[in-house]
């Protein structure tokens, strides 16, 4: 990955604190539709998931892929993007 | 298995994926079912190679029990134990046995065939059956069998061909999705039948009878098979001498239950074994051998060891499964590889013959095709040596040429390798000196019609691989000649002494060849490496360089900032506006140093020079000596450009409107120097000394006043002059943020204002503090 997007700093920037699912990145409207749909409406939701499958990459981009029938880049961006926060802020 | 997965608790599934190495991580609602998907996909990829060699090496067991009787115990006791081992693992997958026997409607054909490929076609080492095959053979198979019963050492050698037969088996009960079905239709009777260990043998040893006995009778006439079976069910039975009714009423509710069991065990699945090998060696690592040994010693005795029976079962797994992946690889590839072995022995032996041509001349000159013009003395034309020879000659001509050949290759040869000095021919004169001295005779003359003949010859065999050729210069190193294509030309040429012979497609000697590709590559290669190295050390030179400028920019930086730093600083403290140049070097630099620091030093003046603002370079004479010294020009030590005045708003040199011809007072009024509630003490001080240093000294100031109540201050000059200097000097400037006017008073109302004001000199001078350049901070 050789840039981050606009979205990604964002997020990464700062505590997600009550932020939408839809602002993590690579997490779109419709993405983030279906995530709500399954509950996950919240990014720090989203968040708790990640850290249940132990940040592991393969299992969580699986995992969104199940959920909100996201393609691998998506998932890929999300992955990146929780990953940096919590290395920002965990 | 994949139902399995499905219906297991949370703590099997954390168990399964562990042995499968995943990271053991919470079992939620949400990640449940990716990681059920994650593991059924793992189970997918291992059991698809490992559950074929699993059937066999399972099949290959109950072949072994089939064949010598005792040891079946052994077996199927392990296999319950097994059972019993798989069904804590699946004890929440089981489905009621109803539902499964409702589904599974019972082929009353298919029952015994699928037996037969189950553990019958195990013993059909040698003959491959196709499924659909069975059914026709069974009666030789069955025969088979038994002949399999006695020759119990077979099952080590089992081909693949049961695994094909396995698999190509159309009965339903193959399919993998079904099996874990019977399983858990089993595993009641099983729950019934495990309290003494070897019941399960016996629910094995009881059906078989009850099963063959119905469906041969039912398939079969041959005395021949029902003998077979008979032996076999005393065979069986006298294992199960134990069973009870309750078993046997078991299995004759059911016909296909005990069928299914076997199933169980044939295909047991690939995890179940997976772990328990695991666990096996873990637990018991060693002499995994010795046990094997003692499993074949103890054919037959019930009283093994539980564990050590494990791991030798899992042994003759690991075993069968090393020997058939092996076998199926030569398989596999045996065309392939014996495409590739005839094609290297196709070119090793092209390569051998084309060596072997090359070298035989004997054989081509002794060819019959040779064309020898044969002297006949009826025709007149003929000139023996010339364009026919003697037919007695022929013989002698060509033994020359067997002489000189190895002699002219071995020249050629030399030549090619690039040897000094050697030429790629013979003359003649060094053809008859070589056959002189290989014939031992100093018969020149008969040499010398030898070579004649031998010319003719080679001129008209052209394909002995030889040439007689023309030089063009006979004394010179050069090699240039041309062949000659007739014997007229040799006629000529033989009398200058400029006809030799040659090779016509000479070849180079391998090594040699070898040799010359090493030079030339080794050559091309040095100077590829000489260029590299050139590029190389072009590249670390230019490195060096810009490392060496980035230095030097670096200390010159350095060094300048040093000096700003003492110039600022010793002007502060000496309050000396200037200080001198080789002073601040001598502060900055060693005395050591100084010399070499020669260079950054001059850079960095000649950079203070160009690019430093606060800095002025001047010529002061200082203790009476004229040298080079830096000024520190602080914005607010400049004299002329404090802060105070901050500009001019418009112009009020001579020539422009403002600006009035002559002066018609010498008493002015200053708008706009203050503020009203500007209630400095020293206010009077401060405009006074603003006003001086801005006119300096070109006017002479009387008397300057300030009236707090109208922000006015009053200046009266020493002449009209003076008050027009002033007027210029401070009409539209802005002093301290604000636009300063100034207009012209009369003399009478400014001495109505201030009586005392002086009417002549002592001028107004500056104070000590604005000379100084220091004013307090307003």
């Amino acid at each position: 990955m050789s840039s981050t997007s606009q979205k990604h700093r964002n997020f990464v920037a700062e505590p997600m604190g009550e932020k939408p699912v839809t602002e993590l990145a690579g997490v779109g409207e419709v993405l983030g539709k279906r995530l709500e749909t399954a509950g996950f409406d919240k990014a720090y939701t989203v968040l708790g998931q990640f850290l249940v499958l132990k940040k592991d990459k393969e299992l969580f981009q699986e995992w969104l892929k199940d959920t909100c029938n996201a393609n691998s880049k998506q998932s890929a961006d999300c992955y990146q993007c929780l990953k940096d926060w919590c290395d920002e802020f965990l | 298995m994949a139902d399995q997965v499905d219906s297991m608790s949370d703590a099997e599934l954390r168990t399964k994926l562990a042995e499968h190495g995943f990271p053991i991580m919470p079992i939620t609602a949400s990640t449940r079912k990716l990681l059920v998907k994650k593991l059924k996909l793992v189970l997918d990829n291992k059991s698809k190679p490992r559950a074929s060699v699993d059937n066999k090496a399972d099949t290959r067991r109950s072949l072994a029990r089939y064949s010598s009787g005792e040891e079946s115990d052994l077996d199927t006791t392990a296999n319950a134990k097994e059972k019993r081992g798989r069904r804590a693992t699946t004890g929440g997958a089981m489905l009621p046995p109803a539902a499964n026997k409702a589904r599974r409607p019972p082929p009353k054909k298919g029952s015994p065939a699928k037996r037969d490929s189950d553990k019958g076609s195990e013993s059909d080492e040698e003959k491959p059956v196709r499924t659909h095959e069975e059914v026709e053979t069974v009666t030789t198979r069955t025969i088979k069998r038994t002949y399999a019963a006695n020759d119990a050492d077979d099952y080590e050698t089992g081909s693949d061909s049961d695994v094909d037969a396995d698999k190509k088996t159309s009965s339903p009960f193959r399919s993998n999705s079904r099996s874990s079905d019977y399983i858990s239709s089993t595993l009641p009777n099983v729950d019934v039948n495990i309290s003494p260990p070897k019941t399960s043998v016996f629910s094995r040893a009881s059906i078989i009878p009850t099963n063959y006995s119905s469906t041969y009778s039912s398939s079969m006439t041959s005395s021949d098979n029902l003998n077979s079976i008979r032996s076999r069910l005393g065979l069986t039975s006298s294992l199960a001498d134990r069973p009870t009714s309750n078993y046997t009423s078991n299995y004759s509710t059911s016909t296909y239950q005990p069928s299914t069991s076997t199933i169980d065990e044939v295909e047991s699945p690939y995890l179940s074994n997976f772990t328990r090998r695991l666990s096996a060696l873990k637990s018991d690592p060693p002499k995994p051998a010795s046990s094997f040994l003692d499993r074949d010693a103890n054919n037959g005795s019930t009283v093994l060891p539980r564990r050590s029976y494990i791991t030798g079962v899992n042994r003759s797994d690991i075993v069968d499964y090393k020997s058939a992946t092996d076998k199926k690889f030569l398989k596999n590839n045996l065309v392939s590889l014996a495409l590739v072995v005839l094609v290297a022995l196709f070119f090793f032996c092209l390569f051998f013959m084309y060596i072997v041509k090359k070298n035989d001349i004997t054989s081509v000159v002794d060819d019959q095709n040779s064309v020898i013009p044969i002297c006949q003395l009826n025709i007149p034309g003929n000139r023996p040596g010339i364009n026919c020879v003697p037919k007695e000659q022929v013989s002698y001509a060509k033994d020359l040429l067997k002489v000189i050949h190895p002699e002219l290759t071995s020249r050629i040869a030399s030549y090619k390798c690039g040897q000094v000095g050697t030429l790629p021919y013979l003359t003649e004169r060094e053809i008859i000196d070589i056959a002189s001295a290989k014939a031992d005779t100093h018969d020149v003359s008969q040499c010398r019609t030898d070579l004649n003949n031998l010319q003719v010859l080679l001129i008209n065999n052209p394909r002995w691989g030889l040439n007689v050729v023309q030089l063009k210069n006979l004394y010179t190193k050069d090699v240039e000649y041309s062949p000659i294509a007739s014997t007229d030309l040799i006629v000529q040429q033989r009398t200058k002494g400029t006809v030799a012979i040659t090779l016509s497609d000479p070849s180079t000697p391998l090594s040699c060849l070898f040799v010359n590709t090493l030079y030339s590559a080794g050559s091309s290669l040095i100077v590829v490496a000489l260029l590299t190295l050139l590029g190389l050390g072009l590249q670390r030179a230019y490195k060096y360089y810009v490392m060496y400028q980035k230095r030097k920019s670096e200390e010159i930086y350095s060094m300048v900032e040093q000096i700003i730093d003492v110039i600022s600083q010793e002007t502060e403290d000496s309050g000396e506006p200037y200080i001198s140049v080789d002073h601040v070097r001598d502060t900055l630099i060693s005395p050591q140093n100084r010399e070499k620091m020669a260079s950054v030093w001059d850079a960095a003046v000649k950079f203070i020079q160009r690019n430093e603002s606060r800095v002025r370079m001047e010529v002061q004479s200082v203790d009476g000596e004229d040298c080079r010294v830096w000024r520190w020009i602080s914005a607010h030590s400049s004299p002329k450009r404090s802060a105070s005045w901050q500009g001019q708003a418009f112009e009020t040199q001579e020539g422009s409107v403002n600006n009035l011809v002559v002066s018609p007072t010498p008493c002015l009024k200053i708008r706009h120097m203050f503020d009203k509630n500007d209630d400095n003490p020293l206010l009077r001080v401060k405009i006074q000394d603003a006003i001086l240093e801005k006119c300096d000294t070109h006017c002479n100031i009387l008397h300057i006043d300030i009236d707090r109540t109208s922000c006015c201050v009053y200046v009266k000059c020493a002449s009209p002059g003076d008050a027009g200097v002033v007027y210029r000097s401070l009409h539209g400037w802005w002093y301290e943020g604000r636009l300063i006017t100034v207009k012209y008073l009369r003399l009478e109302r400014y001495m109505q204002r201030f009586p005392t004001s002086p009417s002549t000199g002592p001028y107004l001078t500056l104070t000590r503090h604005s000379r100084r350049g220091l004013w307090p901070d307003e």
